[in-house]
């Protein structure tokens, strides 16, 4: 049963990779992937608050009355997302301006607090570090592809730090539908819809 | 940064301060279990699960509502605690699983062609549906789509068939399906549902009076699966090997196939695979509910207490039979001869009922050494009284008295008693030439227990004719080919005896058959000087049978609050709740009904294990809505049925007479497999009112 | 925001800038709750009762504590804290005095703590500097939109649970293109305030 350290790491890569098995978090994921920069910027910060909320939580896993623990554990995760949003102020200000909203809500997101309840709470530090980079990573590589396709649908072209350029040509005609909001939904349905057709 | 540390302390401790009061101030008792269950979710409060909130899912799980493995986020191992806080495996006794109860499927013609749209919903709008059964499956598979866990699909009979394994009883189906065939239930949902006017079942089934799944079990022994059967009939009857050997089977005079055929023989088959799991060496296991901690007393030992002991254990109670005599078995112990029904076979049947937990105190006599008050404060939270009707009705005539002369029950029971050791040093007293008054099973059972004990002579004496006597045809037979005389339309008037007190003749009067009385028989009238005597020197009067009640004088309680009827029976308002003029104490089997059969009686502790259910969880005891009970329902009565090709029933194998009457060993045998199997495929395999035909 | 009407808020709240389909906000209640009509409805009227509640609380934290002690940048810790201890006593409230309104309503609370639709929304208000008022009215527009919107999808929802859906798209998948596809009805509202 016992898993090992790599086990927990590599389970967040597709095994029970978030959003999609494990169907939390959804409202960022929509929100901000417009492009995959975005989704990158995103996700990196969740998972700065993954890891760090994940190694305090299980380095005071002994000491929070179980009672409360969800009070504390919120407080925890809060105050490293302050730290994400002040540092996002400080030397990312374009992105955290299109983040906006959704940096401050990183402390609602489901998959932290549930990270931390189900698994930093009752697992070792370093098992828990893996555990939340694993989690962390599988969001950005989730948040990045759909960011990358609504992108390059939506826009027809693909920029990324910088460099990219139109991908299908100018004659191509693209489908603002899909950078838009009701495509956020259709698109997170339909790469669910595929990744279930992989099962 | 003191302004900011200061703050957020302050806030900090004004919330716990807050909520702290609060929790005190409006605290509202909610069971511990809730607490610990949400301790292992992932208490992310997504919603994920369906229910709102993590403690909103906790409290579905800890009411048997929602599986250990509900939470979205969390992992195995937090289910596998979760399970373990409920003292369940995940998805065992008391998963909630969906059950198909149409078995008719494509079977069922046609009222109107559809053309339509391929969705049950939608047909149902048409009037009912377009096959002729009203309540029957549709067969367009809404379940089945519905089933987001792929655990349905549409068997090639055309109805749906579950996958137990991938079921997770979330009721997707329930909720689809519009003529109610889907059903979520949990184990003891289904040990608790009695027939009902709108269930899809078989007349058989419909006539037992255990309500065991006939067709289902005979099915089951069709592919072989003999521990299904066992089990089938188990969630009915828990004394299939008594009852595979003494029951008059009343399921087979309203067989569809004895319409215009040889009735199917349904007990035999069930007796086969009764044997079956008893020669197998090992014992089937029975599932439980997890315990609720209630405490209920069952007294008496019978089949009904037996019965309703079962049943409330295997709902999570704890029981504890208390029984008047040594052995548990009631009148299948010590009413019914070791060659029906031998005590070896009864007692490895009643220790697997025993082995379930139930706690049996022998020798314990309600009104002599412990009464209904005395449970009470021993902490019981019901009572259950399943007495029996001990009592022998008599004569009333002259001279019954006298020396040889006895009554039916009590001869039995002495016998059964020495028998086993229990009783009298000597043998009890055998005469030579013996008369047993009475057409009914124990007047046979004790010329036929006389026969086996060397009296030479052994008749019958019963006022009306063979046709009326009450007693099993196979009984009577099996009486006359061991040479029972019979003499038939003979009123005893008087008992003769000799100086010392022995009685030597008895004198009766010839009757003749006048008008039908109330229960539909011709009333025997007497023809005036008449009189005639027959030798004796033993006399067995067996005419029935009352609950001997004198513990309800014991006791102030009971003789104030306790009603009795007419006929010594326990008052119970409703024939099925059976719940007593005392709201505690609830009856069942003969001390409910008068003398019955064993069927009978377990089907009444079946129905008082319900009611002691639903009364000590706290719920309104009733009967439920549309109960069947002692009705069929009358769609399902045919006249005539097409499609049978004639094959004759399988018989009894018997010991030969001049063997069997030389002892105790049991007369009646037990059928092959091969034969099980060649009558389990003369089963029409009824539903409501389709059935599978010979010939198309 | 700030310079519009009041009426004006609340049509822009419900139906133009709608929480869950044009913000994103809320999304996983909006697919947990949102398969029975039952417990849709029970939803959408605690979120209204809440955030209209956090709303009022959050402003006044803000505008009282967190403006005078510059202390601006504990605005998400100390709003979460706030939300969820209201959350949490409003729950306590409930269960004890009107046990009814609880069973329809309260059992929605636990989920509401950790619905991004709330703290979200109170965030918004602050972020487009409504006086009192008009932020009260702002939560009220975004609780009615957040319900509007869970109630007509758990009823296209509950038709779905009947349709042939191909086995991949099953469940979650054809519920996220539905809520595309209401998104792209609610789109339609674009610019009429």
């Amino acid at each position: 049963m016992a898993k090992t350290i790599a086990q927990e790491f590599t389970k967040g890569l597709w095994k029970e990779i978030p959003p999609f098995r494990l169907v939390l978090g959804l409202c960022p994921v929509l929100g901000v992937t417009t492009t995959m920069e975005n989704g990158i910027g995103m996700g990196l910060a969740t998972t700065f608050v993954l890891i760090c909320s994940n190694i305090l939580i299980s380095a005071l896993r002994k000491i929070i009355p179980p009672k409360v623990r969800i009070a504390c554990f919120i407080i925890i995760i809060a105050t490293f997302v302050i730290v994400v949003e002040l540092v996002m102020q400080a030397y990312a200000y374009p992105l955290f301006l299109t983040l906006g909203l959704f940096i401050p809500l990183i402390v609602v997101n489901c998959i932290v607090l549930g990270r931390a309840e189900a698994f930093a709470s009752r697992n070792g530090i370093v098992r828990s570090i893996a555990d939340g980079l694993g989690m962390g990573i599988g969001f950005t590589l989730s948040l990045a592809a759909l960011g990358g396709i609504r992108e390059v649908l939506g826009t027809g072209s693909f920029y990324l730090y910088g460099h990219g350029g139109l991908v299908f040509g100018p004659s191509f005609e693209p489908f603002t539908f899909v950078i838009q909001a009701p495509g956020a939904f259709v698109c997170l349905g339909l790469m669910l819809c595929i990744m279930n057709l992989f099962e | 940064m003191y302004t900011a540390l200061f703050f957020m302390l302050g806030l900090g401790f004004l919330c716990g301060a807050m909520l702290s009061i609060a929790s005190k101030v409006f605290y509202v008792y909610e069971d511990p279990r809730i607490a610990e269950v949400e301790g292992f979710m992932a208490a992310g409060n997504c919603g994920g699960c369906g229910y709102t909130g993590c403690s909103a899912a906790a409290a579905a799980v800890v009411a048997g509502k929602a599986p250990p493995r509900v939470c979205v986020a969390a992992d195995a191992e937090a289910a596998a605690n979760i399970a373990a806080i409920m003292g369940v495996d995940p998805g065992t006794a008391e998963a909630i699983l969906s059950y198909n109860t149409c078995t008719g499927g494509n079977r069922a013609a046609d009222k109107y062609f559809y053309t339509s749209i391929n969705s049950c919903q939608a047909l149902a709008t048409i009037y009912g549906g377009k096959r002729e059964c009203e309540v029957g499956c549709l067969g367009f598979g809404d379940c089945v789509s519905a089933c987001i866990f792929n655990a349905l699909k549409l068997g090639p009979e055309g109805y749906p068939v579950v996958d137990d394994i991938k079921c997770v009883g979330c009721g997707a189906c329930e909720r689809v399906c519009p003529k109610d065939i889907m059903e979520i239930k949990t184990m003891s949902q289904r040990l608790l549902h009695l027939n009902q006017f709108d269930d899809r079942i078989a007349p058989c089934q419909q006539t037992c009076p255990a309500e065991i799944d006939i067709p289902k079990y005979i099915s089951q022994i069709k592919k072989g699966d003999y521990e299904g059967a066992v089990n089938t009939i188990r969630e009915r009857n828990p004394l299939l090997l008594s009852c595979g050997r003494v029951c008059p089977h009343p399921c087979e005079d309203k067989c569809r196939r004895g319409i215009e055929d040889e009735a199917v023989s349904i007990n035999q088959m069930k007796r086969f695979v009764a044997d079956y799991e008893m020669n197998s060496g090992r014992r089937f296991p029975i599932p439980c509910a997890p315990s609720t901690g209630k405490k209920v007393a069952v007294v008496g030992g019978g089949p009904a207490g037996l019965s309703c002991a079962y049943f409330l254990r295997r709902l999570g109670h704890d029981v504890t039979i208390l029984d008047a005599v040594p052995m548990l078995g009631g009148m299948i112990r010590y009413g019914i001869p070791e060659y029906r029904l031998p005590k070896e076979v009864l007692a490895w049947e009643i220790q697997g009922i025993l082995d379930l937990g139930i706690e049996h105190k022998p020798n314990l006599m309600l009104g002599r050494d412990f009464d209904v008050e005395s449970l009470m404060k021993d902490g019981y939270d019901a009572v259950f009284l399943g007495i029996g009707a001990w009592k022998d009705f008599n004569l009333g005539v002259e001279g019954e008295n006298l020396k040889g002369c006895y009554t039916g029950i009590d001869f039995l029971t002495n016998f059964a008693l020495w028998q086993q050791g229990d009783g009298a040093e000597e043998q009890p007293f055998v005469g030579q030439k013996c008369v047993v008054i009475g057409g009914g099973n124990t007047a046979i059972d004790c010329v036929r227990t006389l026969v086996r004990l060397g009296s030479k002579e052994v008749s019958i004496v019963y006022r009306r004719t063979l046709k009326e006597m009450p007693a099993n045809m196979v009984e009577i037979e099996a009486a006359e080919h061991e040479g029972i005389q019979f003499t038939f339309l003979a009123a005893p008037t008087r008992v003769i005896g000799d100086e010392e007190g022995n009685a030597t003749r008895l004198e009766y009067l010839k009757m003749e058959l006048g008008e039908p009385d109330a229960s539909g028989r011709r009333r025997p009238v007497p023809i005036e000087g008449s009189e005639s005597t027959i030798d004796i020197d033993m006399l067995i009067t067996a005419i029935g049978q009352g609950p001997d009640v004198f513990f309800k004088d014991e006791s102030k309680l009971l003789a104030e609050d306790l009603n009795v009827t007419r006929w010594n029976t326990i008052d119970s308002a409703d024939p099925v709740a059976l719940q007593s003029s005392i709201p505690y104490i609830f009856t069942g089997g003969d001390s409910a009904t008068g003398a019955a059969l064993v069927v009978s009686a377990i089907g009444g502790g079946r129905r008082a294990a319900r009611s002691i259910h639903m009364y000590i969880t706290g719920e309104e005891v009733t009967p439920p809505a549309k109960t069947l009970f002692t009705d069929n329902i009358p769609v399902s009565i045919f006249e005539s049925v097409e499609g049978i090709e004639k094959s004759a029933r399988t018989k009894m194998p018997e010991l030969p007479v001049d063997e069997r009457i030389k002892s105790f060993d049991e007369a009646d045998l037990v059928i092959t497999e091969e034969e099980a199997l060649y009558e389990s495929n003369r089963c029409l395999q009824c539903c409501l009112i389709c059935y599978n035909k010979d010939v198309a | 925001m700030s310079e519009m009407g009041y009426f004006q808020i609340i049509i822009s709240c419900i139906f133009v800038n709608n929480i869950l389909l044009a913000k994103f906000l809320g999304n996983c209640p909006f697919l947990g709750t949102s398969r029975k009509m039952e417990t849709a409805v029970g939803m959408a009227m605690a979120v209204v009762f809440v955030l209209v509640l956090a709303g009022a609380i959050t402003w006044i934290i803000y505008h009282y504590f967190l403006v005078p002690f510059d202390l601006v940048y504990l605005r998400t810790i100390a709003f979460i804290l706030v939300i969820a201890a209201l959350v949490q006593f409003v729950e306590l409230f409930l269960k004890k005095s009107i046990p009814v309104l609880y069973a329809g309503l309260g059992i929605f609370l636990p989920l509401i703590t950790t619905n991004c639709a709330v703290l979200g929304a109170c965030v918004i208000n602050i972020d487009e500097e409504l006086s009192f008022m008009k932020s009260l009215f702002a939560s009220f527009g975004f609780a009615v939109g957040f319900g509007l919107a869970l109630i007509l999808f758990a009823g296209v929802r509950e038709r779905i649970t009947l349709a042939r859906v191909p086995k991949p798209l099953q469940d979650t998948s054809i519920g996220l293109v539905t809520a595309g596809l209401i998104a792209l009805a609610f789109f339609s509202f674009n610019g009429m305030v």
